[in-house]
């Protein structure tokens, strides 16, 4: 075995973009606002065709028609599309996260925060003018610290359906990442570790994936929705489909994006690069007449302004650039981010390192300055004004000469550099808005209703019939209620709707603080996604005849990504019930199959029986199983959790929440539990996550030593 | 990496010297002895970087991380086995290496660096202490034969390196001792003579021959040199000292650095001293020069009890830390204070002597001296005379350690005929001179430089040798071609 050099920079080993010397050349240059000693960077992260790191570096651009510079687009309106990549709040300090907000807010461009929440303190801005809000807002599969008010914070909400490092897999914080601030913004244990699922919960089809740019179009109006997608084989149909599911923007995301933390067998060996499936997009969107209706969007270990006129040619209008923005704000490529170690302050929660950090945003404003400077000095070259009309035109491009080398000599570059034949009119950029449906939604007539509750808090209440076509109601209120009352929402039950009938896919998502939804009837999938600190009761329409508690009244993946309010349902829900719930309290009747899993926090009553794989991977919060048909235990999953006992203070809080359960929905169980209550206690389990317990446990002997 | 925390636990901690008092009585190392539980500890510091940038500071491309995360181990043969496969000599850079490396550390960016230089001496140590280090003798003899001509680092590292390719080699040395400056020209309190004799009798059990008192072009023919070696290696160093060629230069007590300092490398190894006998004792002593040779005069003069040391510098004192133009991973251009500096003299800086003042007996008396303001013109600063600063300070024995221009041309060289560049060293690109077959390395092509440089420049020679008698094939690990072998 060599010393390597594949996962560390080693001189005699594998070459890497980022060495010692193209680090300290980026971090010098833009700390000292030199374009020249910049120039040299990109001169070398340019020149490296002979060493075969990316298939960028084997296309030339042809000879064009120059014209003078500042014909070009200007910087300022090309800083427009620029974007930081998804870092959290969590992989990265608070330090480095704000550095990158605040330069890309500097410049017009737009950070992103990631997936790990972003702490409300940061959507106001600061005295001196400066922003710490990260424009962009993502929602993974883990859906960390996704509230209303999150939402409406944003100008894009990210979709991230893979990330081009790991395509396919969750990410991991290690419990000694999660500290007090931490745990606060992702809603979750302190100590205790964060697993991001593999799949969205919510997403198992192109129709899914649909319904939650909806859900999230509802959610913030203004705000477009992008979907991030892995450059791979194929790539191209699906973001067909994700066009015609209305998304604004797709971003294609190549394989050497760098996520520090990324499992060491997939940094190498997952995706592919950019170049591949943003030409494949490009080119089957313009094939389906669908580049008009997004914006392409592609990151993935960009560092020069070639890197971005390559990007452009081969179809993006606007890119991503992580790692070299993370360099230029002092990140010196320790790849120890999972370690918590980061000495330089960057990739680290330990407030020691974190103090060490010296990043300033004005190195990274500087960074764009200089990669605009590059991209417009090819541009002229090339004889661009603008990059609208660059995008896609392929034909610029051409392979290198490389008959002489052993290996390059048989590629055949001609896939990439296609252009699909169309007609003048045929558009090759973002030319049309998408049409989202969300002008006549069932919450434009509750936001009317409640009127007197946004302006003045007033108490409110209204009646409304409800059918399956109303999909995602109380997300577009609750938008409203964040713009005025922020994350506090309004006092409880302010705003209290009663609705009757069968209720479309997300009812309930995303409602925040003092709105209360009653549905009489029955409820499709995703209801109460999201849940922001609102109430929802569901009981069935009072003429059946049928036994709710053993029929499915609600559908699959009801509160998933809660992260609070409280729920109370008379009737089963179906599959995925509560997963990845941050702090939801939800009493209910029974569960399908993977209930309560990837929960972080908040409580979950279930009175009846559970599916199988019950609380797989559940790390926080508390479920409550009343098990009168002894069936529990085989259901349940305890890799991560154990069945614990009831102590008085809970079973008091217990007898209290089902009293309500009943008062609410009238529920024949929680009346039969009630009074039958000595021996029907009996019958409740106790899920417990292990590591929860021992945190949980931790805090009470420090509390008791304080108290002492 | 052995600890992840490491590096916020331990602080930065080296052995120590001996005492001053004790010291200035002998000429061993001041340096105190390695402790392995102390190396142990500060291996844990290193931080096993994803981009290691003391492996790039390093011109040997050491694989530093490695090794401490061995020496963290406690597993000291895989870390002698790591350390050697780049580097030669560890015992002479882990003494005397200005350790570029841990001016590279990344965690040197806000902490003391990794002690690299300290771990790799004593690694080096351990393995000579446990036996691991044993000649390795080349398996096959190819039958060609190399001439070294120097045997300073440069010219033992190509030796070594060329050996192991299995060609059969000679050093020739016009000293009667092998090691070039190692052996007369660094001080025994920085390098212990012992410490160099051991490496030379590993390279003669390894096969290499040595050839002492020859002094190729004077009393050994350039023409019977290329008519019995297939390839010859120029490793003759960097020789020719700068002067000062100021009124007074001629007069007794003015000496260029190195008479001084090989004298007393004489002394200590009971050699018969060249010239006539150049003490300190009992004289004012000022030594013109603030590099490392300067350093090693103001030592070696403690030592023979001189009444006052002086240093003087042409250049302004240079920071005590590093500034917004030297920022990390570069070499820092601060103050250094060497063991020598510790044990006493007066330093100063942004001064020119303008004369060596005659006693009327011929003899030094004092130094004429003025002090220099340096000021950008056009862009490059220059010393201006501050007026009314000129004075004389008075000086017994006046040392010149301003550093070397380039090798001795006269004899080997212009025999010869190879082109020399416009600093005077011979051109050699990749190692190969403007003669066929004759190859040049170290200070002799780029100039006066470091040890860590010369082993370096040996290695790599070594290589463009190797390729030149193996139709173009080469074996040899090589700063860019690994081959290390771990499995």
């Amino acid at each position: 075995m060599e010393v390597g050099g594949v996962y560390q920079w080693k001189q005699r080993g594998e070459a890497h973009l980022f060495n010692p010397q193209t680090i300290h050349l980026l971090q010098e240059s833009t700390k000292k606002n030199d374009y020249q000693l910049f120039k040299k960077y990109s001169s070398l992260i340019n020149e490296q065709g002979e060493k075969s790191i990316t298939l960028r570096s084997l296309l030339e651009f042809k000879k064009g028609n120059p014209i003078p510079i500042d014909e070009v687009e200007s910087k300022e309106s090309i800083f427009k599309r620029f974007a930081t990549g998804a870092m959290s709040f969590g992989s990265i300090s608070y330090e480095a996260h704000k550095t990158l907000a605040i330069a890309m807010n500097r410049i017009g461009g737009k950070s992103n925060c990631g997936e790990g929440g972003e702490d409300e303190m940061r959507f106001t801005r600061l005295p001196n003018g400066d922003w710490e809000n990260s424009a962009i807002k993502q929602v993974a599969s883990g859906r960390f610290g996704v509230t209303s008010y999150y939402l409406t914070n944003a100008k894009e909400l990210q979709i991230k359906m893979a990330q081009g490092a790991k395509p396919g897999e969750g990410g991991q914080l290690p419990g000694h990442k999660v500290d007090e601030w931490i745990g606060k913004v992702r809603h979750s244990t302190p100590g205790v570790g964060l697993i991001s699922p593999p799949p969205h919960h919510d997403i198992y089809s192109i129709e899914d994936l649909a319904q939650l740019i909806f859900d999230l179009k509802n959610a913030n109006r203004e705000a477009r929705i992008s979907v991030k997608l892995v450059s791979e084989a194929g790539v191209g149909t699906i973001a067909s489909g994700v066009a015609k599911a209305h998304a604004d923007v797709i971003l294609i995301s190549g394989h050497d994006g760098g996520t520090g933390a990324s499992p060491i067998s997939s940094i190498r060996h997952a995706g592919l690069p950019w170049e591949l499936g943003l030409a494949e997009t490009h080119q089957t969107l313009v094939r389906n007449k669908l580049r008009g209706r997004v914006v392409v969007q592609t990151d993935g270990q960009i560092r020069t302004g070639r890197d971005l006129a390559i990007a452009a040619l081969l179809g993006a209008e606007e890119w991503g650039v992580a790692t070299a923005a993370l360099v230029t704000a002092g990140c010196i490529m320790m790849r120890k981010c999972h370690l918590n170690t980061c000495p330089v302050g960057v990739a680290t929660q330990n407030k020691e390192l974190r103090a060490l950090f010296t990043g300033k945003p004005e190195y990274v404003v500087n960074l764009f300055n200089f990669l605009a400077d590059e991209l417009r000095e090819i541009m002229a070259e090339l004889g661009f004004r603008t990059v609208n009309e660059m995008v896609g035109q392929v034909d610029f491009l051409e392979p290198k000469e490389m008959e002489d080398h052993w290996k390059y000599k048989s590629l055949d570059l001609s896939p990439i550099l296609y252009k699909e034949p169309m007609s003048l009119d045929t558009p090759l950029y973002k030319q049309e808005e998408q049409d989202h449906g969300i002008e006549t939604v069932l919450d434009r007539t509750l936001i009317k209703k409640a009127e007197a509750a946004l302006k003045n808090a007033t108490a409110v209440q209204g009646e409304f019939k409800i059918a399956n076509q109303d999909r995602t109601v109380g997300a577009m209120l609750s938008n409203e209620i964040s713009k005025i009352y922020k994350g506090e929402g309004l006092p409880a039950d302010t705003i209290h709707f009663k609705f009757k009938g069968t209720a479309g896919q997300s009812f309930g998502a995303f409602t925040t603080k003092g709105v209360t939804f009653e549905l009489e009837g029955d409820a499709n999938d995703y209801f109460g996604k999201g849940l922001s600190g609102g109430r929802l009761i569901l009981y069935p329409d009072k003429s059946i005849t049928y036994n709710p508690s053993k029929n499915i009244i609600v559908g699959n993946v009801a509160f998933f990504g809660g992260t609070s309010g409280e729920a109370f349902i008379r009737g089963m829900a179906g599959e995925r019930f509560a997963v990845r719930n941050s702090g939801v309290t939800v009493v209910v009747e029974g569960v399908g199959d993977h209930g309560c899993e990837y929960m972080t926090g908040g409580k979950v009553i279930i009175l009846g029986d559970t599916g199988r794989n019950f609380a797989a991977g559940m790390s926080g919060g508390v479920s409550y199983v009343w098990d009168v048909n002894k069936t529990f235990v085989r259901n349940c999953n305890m890799e991560m959790v154990l069945l614990d006992t009831i102590d008085e203070d809970e079973q008091r809080w217990l007898k209290q929440l089902i009293k309500k359960h009943q008062e609410l929905t009238n529920s024949d169980v929680a009346a039969h539990v009630l009074s039958y209550w000595a021996t029907a206690f009996k019958r409740f389990i106790k899920v417990m996550p292990v590591d929860y317990k021992a945190v949980l446990d931790k805090q009470k002997k420090e509390k008791n030593v304080l108290l002492n | 990496m052995g600890k992840p925390t490491g590096f916020l636990e331990v602080k930065r901690e080296l052995p120590g010297k001996r005492d001053n008092k004790d010291r200035l009585n002998d000429y061993y190392e001041v340096e105190g002895e390695v402790n392995n539980d102390l190396t142990n500890k500060q291996a844990s510091r290193c931080m096993d970087c994803g981009t290691p940038f003391c492996h790039h500071g390093c011109p040997l491309g050491n694989n530093i991380p490695e090794f401490n995360d061995a020496v963290y181990q406690g597993n000291w043969k895989l870390a002698y086995d790591i350390l050697i496969s780049t580097n030669n000599f560890p015992e002479f850079t882990g003494r005397i290496c200005p350790a570029p490396c841990e001016a590279s550390c990344v965690l040197g960016i806000n902490k003391p660096p990794v002690t690299i230089e300290y771990i790799e001496k004593s690694i080096i140590e351990k393995a000579f202490a446990e036996g691991f280090v044993t000649p390795r003798i080349p398996s096959v003899r190819t039958g060609k034969k190399v001439a070294v001509v120097g045997s300073g680092p440069a010219g033992l590292a190509a030796a070594a390196q060329i050996n192991y390719a299995g060609h059969s080699v000679t050093v020739f040395e016009r000293a009667d001792a092998p090691g070039g400056l190692l052996r007369y020209g660094i001080p025994d309190f920085k390098l212990d003579k012992r410490v160099l004799d051991r490496r030379l009798e590993v390279m003669k059990a390894e096969g290499v021959k040595f050839v002492v008192n020859t002094n190729v072009g004077v009393n050994y023919k350039v023409k019977k040199l290329k008519d019995e070696f297939d390839a010859i290696v120029l490793t003759g160093g960097s020789t020719i000292p700068r002067d000062l060629p100021i009124p007074g230069r001629n007069l007794k007590g003015v000496h260029f650095a190195m008479e001084f300092l090989t004298q007393q490398n004489q002394r200590v190894g009971d050699k018969k001293i060249s010239g006539s006998d150049i003490w300190a004792t009992d004289k004012h002593v000022i030594v013109i020069g603030g590099g490392d040779t300067g350093s090693d005069c103001v030592g070696t003069s403690n030592r023979h009890k001189a009444k006052s040391i002086t240093q003087i510098e042409i250049m302004p004192k240079p920071p005590k830390d590093r500034t917004e133009s030297m920022p990390w991973p570069n070499w820092p251009m601060i103050l250094r204070t060497s063991s020598s500096h510790e044990e006493g003299c007066d330093r100063h800086w942004s001064i020119i002597t303008k004369e060596f003042v005659d006693d009327g007996k011929g003899n030094v008396k004092g130094l004429k001296v003025v002090d220099v303001e340096w000021k950008a013109v056009n862009g490059k600063m220059q010393p201006t005379e501050v007026a009314g600063s000129e004075r004389e300070i008075p000086c017994d024995l006046a040392l010149l350690a301003m550093g070397f221009l380039h090798p001795q041309h006269e004899g080997i060289l212009k025999q010869f005929s190879v082109d020399l560049d416009d600093r005077g060293n011979v051109k050699a690109n990749n190692y190969q001179t403007s003669v066929e077959g004759v190859f040049a390395a170290g200070d002799m092509r780029r100039g006066q430089s470091l040890v860590v440089w010369a082993i370096s420049e040996g290695r790599e020679a070594a290589r463009a040798v190797d390729k030149y008698l193996s139709d173009g094939v080469t074996l040899l690990e090589a700063k860019e071609v690994g081959t290390l072998n771990l499995a």
